[in-house]
């Protein structure tokens, strides 16, 4: 207001001044014009002046004014003004009822593992004279290679099987570490699947992994049963590395390569204990050799085919010690023991198409595998035959499966499966002789029913040749299987 | 001499832009993505595990997405389980610990929205696939997408404060965006976005527009769906809740028996008398599920089968989160106008 009265003083001032000056000195009239000139121009510097300070004022004002909350200016309306956050956080506060401290259950579930258990239960019938699982354990080239003979293990019979109930509990340790442990529950007692600490923060794409597990070279061995598409597992895994597949204690070193292609290469160091591959006697007879008894690498390459294809390749090798003890006359006592190497190698390959559909609707799953073995045994003693020791037997087998399933309804699914051991087979014996045997086949087709995510139903139709004592077995199995999941399952990898 | 600068320019500008550090996100669904990225503007890059196309209660945990994970600096998930068939696969496999659970890269989006259907008693499977922390579907309400849009900007001022600003910027001009979808712009400019959701909230919109003498002003999505308030729709999962709730409409009952369990004949038989004794006239469903159950009721009842993306690529239409909810609204309101 001041500033205002200030100007137009100013220049009322201006206006009258030069008349009146003028009229009273004609003589000086150039000087005072010149006079009031400079005047006018000194009041108009002021005036820009005080324009521009007004300014600046006027700025600060109405930045103090945006400061102010707009509510205050409409005062009448504040206490219905609906304020949005707070809204938002009373909805957002749990019921009473679920106020932490009141609800224990949730409270606990937070620190306890998760816990599942799968029941795997199934009907079987074979046409076979002593049962499916006797004609595996004869087959030429694979059978009668037990560590220690009268091994037995839960045959599959005709009629009902309960292979397990599978039990996990897993959780985070710690922001280091997490672990799980997974009994199997069979009638004949409880076997520990896998009891594995795993770290979860390990730098440049390393991961550790210790404890007893099963070893992850192939997609079938790293899968437990229950995950695979099939009721058993093929031909060549069952026949080199038996029921449990390779599972021993130990560590795992992987690697996920800093490449744009997914690509893992891990180390595995076992006990070795596996009854067919890598089996351990020591006693009197031969060498005690301490563990870590096996060797296992293997490497996985998952190149990227877009959309909804995945694609992943798989190489290994194994190798270890293995020991073998026999009773070569029957006569119930060991007589002769022999010491050497074991090995494998081998690929796999999968494919999946993993479609829109829901309930895998269209999805496709192709996989094979191939897999050769050789063991290198020395005899060690000889009870019988003393002549042969210090000689070498030499087993070498080989096999492939072809497997693929296809989402034909929502929730339903059909597969086939092709598998065929012993393409190479054949030993040579420590007596200098050579021996080659005939391979084996199986045909397997499957329908199974995912009646939810936590139940399937599976109808499975084998048929087999074996190759027993030079003659082919002709066995066909049939298979109804029933599995169930409680509790917080774990996500399956791809 | 200029044929000659002029590509090894273009290399040198490709190589500033891959050094100025591009934050990488990956969401597991399009819908978080698209809301990350109008979040992130130009300082992330930013990714989706599931596409719009797919069931995310279902997905192969294929490696490709594992190695999105083990780039990721930040990893959004929907969360209340239903991404549980396949995450942990992918963050086990990403040996990145900072995006596991309760890492600084992790972010459940789920923490800070609205939810409903949270179960009040004991959940057993015998009720279907329930979630014991509540109906995971939440992107469908637009609020919970402003809401979700949020908390990504509050952690992005965390892990990246350098571009704090921009981040608020960002949020500020996507709450508007939808905001103004939702209310129309003239309303949005005269009310303001926050006071509108306010009142919305409190379920008093029509009452204060009427009072303000602001109904004719009132546009966008609210205004689309205003005529088909209380109408009674069916859908085939129970993941339409949240928009049905935001928008009026009421959902009579499901194709599936149980949430994840294929409809039965007898339910089915149940539907049909359902939706004739309600003059029920839209089966909503997504295009991932078979259409046979739904065009089955539609063609013993007048009820017509409406097909609706439910994810942000869903369909050609749903290009991101805003456009999405266009869609939805679009598909539902003329579902009900053409007949």
């Amino acid at each position: 207001m001041k500033l205002s009265l200030l100007l137009t003083c100013a220049f009322i001032c201006l206006l009258l001044a030069p008349a009146s000056r003028a009229a009273e000195e004609p003589a000086d009239a150039q000087a005072l014009r010149n006079e009031i000139d400079a005047l006018r121009q000194q009041l108009e510097a002021q005036k820009r002046d005080y324009d521009a300070r007004l300014q600046l004022l006027r700025q600060a004002l109405d930045k103090l004014a945006a400061q102010q909350p707009v509510r205050h200016q409409l005062p009448e309306e504040a206490p219905a003004e609906p304020d949005l956050e707070a809204l938002l956080q009373q909805l957002q506060q749990p019921p009473e009822e679920h106020r932490p401290g009141i609800d224990w259950g949730r409270a606990f579930q937070s620190f306890n593992p998760d816990i599942s258990v799968i029941i795997d239960t199934f009907y079987h019938h074979d046409d076979s004279e002593e049962g499916i699982s006797h004609v595996l354990g004869g087959i030429d080239g694979f059978g009668h290679s037990h560590g220690h003979e009268g091994h037995h293990h839960a045959e599959t019979e005709n009629g009902f099987n309960l292979r397990h109930l599978e039990l996990y509990l897993g959780a985070e340790v710690d922001p280091y570490f997490k672990a799980w442990a997974i009994p199997a529950i069979s009638e004949e007692g409880a076997e520990l699947e896998e009891a594995v600490i795993q770290t979860t923060g390990l730098p440049y794409g390393l991961q550790v992994k210790a404890g007893k597990f099963f070893s992850e070279f192939c997609r079938v061995n790293a899968q437990h049963s229950h995950e695979w598409d099939f009721v058993d597992a093929p031909l060549i895994n069952q026949l080199v590395f038996g029921d449990h597949g390779l599972n021993d204690k130990g560590v795992q070193l992987s690697w996920l390569a800093p490449t744009d292609v997914p690509l893992t290469l891990a180390l595995e160091a076992f006990q070795g204990d596996n009854e067919t591959m890598f089996s351990h006697v020591g006693g009197d007879e031969l060498p005690d050799r301490s563990g870590p008894r096996v060797l296992v690498q293997w490497l996985k390459l998952a190149p990227e085919i877009g959309g909804n294809h995945g694609i992943q390749f798989g190489g290994f090798h194994g190798s270890g010690v293995h020991q073998e003890a026999h009773d070569g006359d029957g006569d119930g006592v060991e007589d002769h023991w022999l010491d050497g190497t074991s090995l494998f190698w081998g690929g796999d390959v999968v494919y999946k198409y993993d479609s829109p559909a829901a309930h895998e609707q269209g999805d496709v799953v192709l996989q094979g595998e191939y897999l050769s073995r050789r063991r290198d045994l020395n005899v060690e003693n000889h009870a019988l035959a003393p002549a042969v020791i210090g000689n070498n037997r030499v087993d070498q087998q080989d096999g492939i499966y072809l497997q693929g399933t296809y989402g034909f309804l929502p929730r339903w699914r059909a597969g086939a499966r092709w598998d065929l051991a012993g393409i190479t087979n054949k030993q040579k014996l420590p007596d200098g002789t050579a021996e080659s045997f005939d391979d084996s086949n199986r045909y397997t087709g499957m329908i199974d029913w995912t009646l939810t995510e936590f139940s399937r139903l599976r109808f499975q139709v084998s048929q087999g040749r074996y190759a027993a004592e030079g003659e082919k077995d002709k066995v066909t199995q049939f298979f109804l299987q029933l599995m169930v999941s409680l509790g917080s399952h774990g996500a399956h990898k791809f | 001499m200029k044929f000659v600068s002029f590509p090894l320019l273009m290399l040198a500008f490709a190589a500033g832009a891959v050094a100025e550090e591009e934050l990488n996100i990956v969401a597991t669904t399009s819908d978080l993505a698209s809301i990350a990225q109008s979040v992130a503007g130009s300082h992330a890059v930013v990714r989706n595990v599931c596409k719009g196309d797919r069931d995310p209660h279902f997905l192969q945990a294929k490696p490709g997405y594992i190695m999105m994970a083990r780039d990721a600096d930040l990893w959004i998930r929907v969360g209340m389980e239903l991404e549980i068939g396949w995450e942990p696969a992918i963050l086990d496999g990403a040996r990145n610990s900072a995006i596991r659970e309760n890492g600084p890269g992790h972010l459940d989006a789920s923490q800070s929205v609205l939810r409903l259907e949270v179960p009040a008693q004991r959940v057993t499977r015998a009720m279907g696939d329930v979630h014991a922390q509540g109906n995971p579907h939440y992107w469908l309400d637009p609020l919970n997408g402003r809401i979700v849009a949020k908390a990504i900007a509050g952690r992005l001022e965390q892990i990246d404060p350098f571009n704090a600003a921009s981040y608020r910027a960002n949020l500020a001009q996507f709450q508007k965006a939808l905001d103004e979808r939702m209310f129309g712009t003239e309303l949005v400019s005269q009310i303001g976005g926050d006071k509108l959701w306010a009142i919305e909230l409190k379920g008093s919109l029509g009452e204060f527009l009427e009072k303000g003498n602001l109904a004719g002003k009132l546009g966008g999505w609210a205004a689309a769906v205003k005529p088909l308030r209380a109408q009674k729709i069916v859908t085939y999962h129970k993941s339409w809740v949240y928009f049905a709730n935001r928008f009026g409409l009421a959902i009579d009952c499901e194709l599936e028996p149980k949430p994840g369990i294929p409809p039965s004949p007898s339910h089915l038989a149940r539907v049909i008398e359902r939706i004739n004794g309600g003059g029920i006239r839209v089966i909503l469903l997504e295009p991932f599920y078979s259409r046979k159950a739904a065009d089955f009721v539609a063609g013993k009842t007048s009820a017509t089968t409406v097909v609706c993306p439910n994810s942000v690529g869903g369909n050609d239409s749903a290009t991101d989160y805003l456009s999405l909810i266009d869609t939805i609204v679009d598909r539902v309101s003329k579902a009900f106008t053409e007949r």
